[in-house]
C-alpha cells in the first residue's frame, strides 16, 4: 500500500516536472511571438489587476497587526521608538510577500484550476487539440506569464499598505513620533531587504499558475473532480509558498553574506 | 461463427486505409477498454461505430486522432505511424481532422463566432474580416444556425451546442471528420439535417467520415460500413444489411433496442411499490 502510494507520488511528481518544462518552453516561446500577446494581456487583467484591491487590504492589516503586536515588547525596554524597522522589516521581506501570495494561491489560483478543470471534463482541452493547438501554449503560457509578471508588482502593493497600516498605527493610535519612526525604518531597512521580497515574487507567482494549471489539467471527472482540483491546488500551492519561501531564505542568506563583507570596498 | 467474424475483419485490414489501427489496446490504470483491435478506415467511405453506453466507442474515436495514447498497438494515418509523434508534430496532423464532441465541447467564454473562426485564427493570419464573415455565414447555415453568431454557448439549446460544435469541426475543410454521437440530443427532424450534412460532405467533398452513434436510423442512413463494438472487441462488421441480418443476440438485441433475457427477468421478478403503498409503510416526517 505505501509502496504504491509512494509510486504514484513519484509518477505524480515526474509528471508535473513534464509539466512544468513543457510550460517553460511555451512560455518563453510565447514571448517571441507577439500574436500570444492579448492572450497574456488578458489575463494580466483578470489576474493582476482585479487582485490588487484585496492584496492591499491584506498589506494593511499585516501592518496594522504587527504594529499593535510589536509596541508591547519593544515599549518593555524602552525601544518603542524602533518599533519602525521591526514593522517594516518583517513586511518588506517576509509577511508581505509571502500573505499576499497566499491570499492570491487562494484567489487566482482556485479560479484557474477551476477553469482549467472545467474546460478539462467538458472536453474543451481536447477540443482544442483536436484542432492543432498546443494547449499548454495557448491556455497556460498565458497565465503562468502573467502570474509571474504581476505577483512582484502586488506584493509591492501589499508592501506598500503595509507600511502604511503600520505607520498610522504606531504614530497616530500608539502615538510614537513620526520623525524618529521614519529615521530608525530608514537606517534599518535596506533596498537589499525590498528587493528579496519582490524577487520572491516571481518564484512564487509561478509556482502557483504552474501549481493550479497542472491541477486543473489533470482534474477528475465530474463537479466532485473540480473541486477536489481546487482544493489540491490550493494546499500544494500554500505548502510550495512556504517551502520556497524556507529556500530562498537560505539563499539570499548566503548571497548577502559573500556579498556583505566587501560592500564597503564598493 | 467467431471464425467468421474473425474472417470479415481481417479483409478489413488492407493497409490502403487512410487510418489504420493495428493491435490496439487501451487500458485505463487496470481497466481494460479496448483490446486487441485491429482497423482500417477507408477513405471517402463513411464507417459508423455502434454499441452500447459505455463500451469504448469514445476512447477508439480519440485514438484515430491520437487525443489518447494506445497502451500497446499501433495507429497509422496515410501509412504512417502517428501513435507515437510529439504533441507539436501531431498537432500538424491533427490539422488535416475535424472532431465532432459529445457534448459539444464549445469555448463558453468566447462567442460563437469567435469558436467558429477559433481554429482559423490559430492556423491563418486574417486579413480579410469579410471573407470570415462569410465563412462562418456558411458553415452556420450549413447546420440550420446562420444568425447565432453573437450567441454565447451558455445560451445555446444542447442540440444547438452540438450544431455550432459542427461547424467549427468544419471550419478548415478537413478531409477526415470524427463524430461523436452527432444526432443524439436533436430531434428526429434536426437528426435527419446533420445526416444529410454527413452524405452531402462526404459526395460532395469526398470527406472520410467515422460516426459514433446508437441511434440506428442515423447508421443506416449514412453508413457504408457499420462496426459493432462490444466488451473491448469488434463483434459484427459490415455493411447495414449485414448488420440488419447478422446472427448474433447481442447485435440483434442491440439493433432493436431490446432488453437482455436475463435483465428483463429481474425487471418482471421484482416488485414494484407505487407511492402510496410506500408513504403507508413510512410514517411521514
Ligand atoms: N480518461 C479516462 N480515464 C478512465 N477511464 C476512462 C477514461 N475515459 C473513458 N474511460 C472509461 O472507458 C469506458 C468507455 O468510455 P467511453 O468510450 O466514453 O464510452 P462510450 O462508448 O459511451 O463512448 C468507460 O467505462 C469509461 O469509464
Ligand atoms: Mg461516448
Amino acid at each position: 500500500m505505501t509502496v504504491t502510494n509512494a509510486i504514484n507520488g513519484l509518477d505524480n511528481l515526474g509528471q508535473f516536472a513534464r509539466f512544468v518544462f513543457r510550460s517553460i518552453a511555451a512560455s518563453v516561446e510565447s514571448c517571441r511571438k507577439s500574436a500570444t500577446y492579448p492572450l497574456i494581456w488578458a489575463q494580466m487583467n483578470i489576474i493582476g489587476v482585479h487582485s490588487v484591491p484585496i492584496v492591499m487590504v491584506t498589506g494593511a492589516f499585516v501592518g496594522m497587526i504587527l504594529a499593535i503586536q510589536a509596541y508591547d515588547q519593544l515599549a518593555a525596554f524602552g525601544a518603542e521608538e524602533h518599533l519602525g524597522v521591526l514593522i517594516n522589516i518583517s513586511v518588506v521581506k517576509e509577511l508581505g510577500p509571502v500573505l499576499a501570495a497566499v491570499m492570491l494561491a487562494g484567489r487566482i489560483g482556485g479560479a484557474l484550476t477551476a477553469e482549467l478543470g472545467t474546460m478539462k471534463v467538458t472536453e474543451q482541452i481536447d477540443a482544442i487539440k483536436s484542432m492543432g493547438t498546443d494547449p499548454v501554449k495557448y491556455l497556460v503560457a498565458p497565465r503562468v506569464l502573467a502570474c509571474l509578471l504581476l505577483t512582484p508588482f502586488l506584493i509591492i502593493f501589499a508592501d506598500l499598505l503595509g507600511i502604511i497600516g503600520g505607520y498610522f498605527v504606531s504614530v497616530i493610535h500608539l502615538g510614537i513620533n513620526s520623525r524618529a519612526y521614519w529615521t530608525f525604518s530608514a537606517s534599518g531597512v535596506e533596498l537589499w531587504d525590498v528587493a528579496i521580497g519582490v524577487i520572491k515574487g516571481f518564484f512564487f507567482g509561478a509556482a502557483i499558475a504552474a501549481i493550479s494549471c497542472y491541477k486543473g489539467f489533470t482534474c477528475k471527472e465530474g463537479a466532485h473532480g473540480v473541486g477536489q482540483a481546487c482544493t489540491e491546488a490550493f494546499v500544494a500551492s500554500f505548502i510550495s509558498i512556504l517551502a520556497l519561501d524556507f529556500a530562498l531564505a537560505v539563499f539570499f542568506k548566503a548571497i548577502y553574506n559573500t556579498f556583505w563583507p566587501i560592500k564597503a570596498l564598493i | 461463427m467467431v471464425a467468421e467474424e474473425k474472417n470479415n475483419q481481417a479483409s478489413g485490414i488492407n493497409s490502403n486505409g487512410v487510418i489504420v489501427l493495428k493491435n490496439l489496446t487501451k487500458k485505463f490504470g487496470e481497466k481494460l477498454v479496448l483490446d486487441d483491435i485491429s482497423l482500417s478506415i477507408e477513405k471517402g467511405k463513411t464507417t459508423v461505430i455502434i454499441g452500447p453506453s459505455g463500451c469504448g466507442k469514445t476512447v477508439l474515436l480519440k485514438h484515430l486522432i491520437v487525443l489518447l495514447r494506445p497502451t500497446s498497438g499501433d495507429v497509422y494515418l496515410d501509412q504512417q505511424r502517428i501513435d507515437n509523434l510529439n504533441e507539436d508534430e501531431l498537432n500538424q496532423v491533427r490539422t488535416r481532422y475535424g472532431f465532432l464532441f459529445q457534448g459539444g465541447a464549445l469555448f463558453d467564454s468566447i462567442s460563437v463566432f469567435e469558436n467558429i473562426i477559433f481554429p482559423i485564427t490559430q492556423h491563418y493570419k486574417i486579413t480579410d474580416w469579410g471573407e470570415i464573415d462569410a465563412l462562418v455565414k456558411n458553415k452556420l447555415s450549413m447546420v440550420g444556425l446562420d444568425g447565432f453568431q453573437n450567441f454565447y454557448p451558455a445560451k445555446l439549446s444542447g442540440g444547438e451546442k452540438k450544431r455550432v460544435a459542427l461547424a467549427r469541426a468544419i471550419a478548415l475543410n478537413p478531409e477526415l471528420i470524427l463524430y461523436d454521437e452527432p444526432t443524439t440530443g436533436l430531434d428526429p427532424i434536426r437528426s435527419d439535417v446533420i445526416n444529410e450534412l454527413i452524405l452531402k460532405l462526404q459526395k460532395e467533398l469526398g470527406i472520410t467520415s467515422v460516426v459514433v452513434t446508437h441511434d440506428m436510423t442515423s447508421a443506416y442512413k449514412i453508413a457504408d460500413r457499420i462496426i459493432m463494438l462490444h466488451k473491448g472487441k469488434i463483434l459484427a462488421d459490415g455493411d447495414a444489411d449485414y448488420i440488419r441480418n447478422h446472427p448474433h443476440p447481442v447485435v440483434q438485441q442491440f439493433i432493436h433496442g431490446q432488453i437482455d433475457d436475463e435483465d428483463l427477468l429481474i425487471l418482471q421478478s421484482g416488485e414494484t411499490t407505487s407511492p402510496s403503498q410506500f408513504v403507508s409503510q413510512n410514517s411521514k416526517k
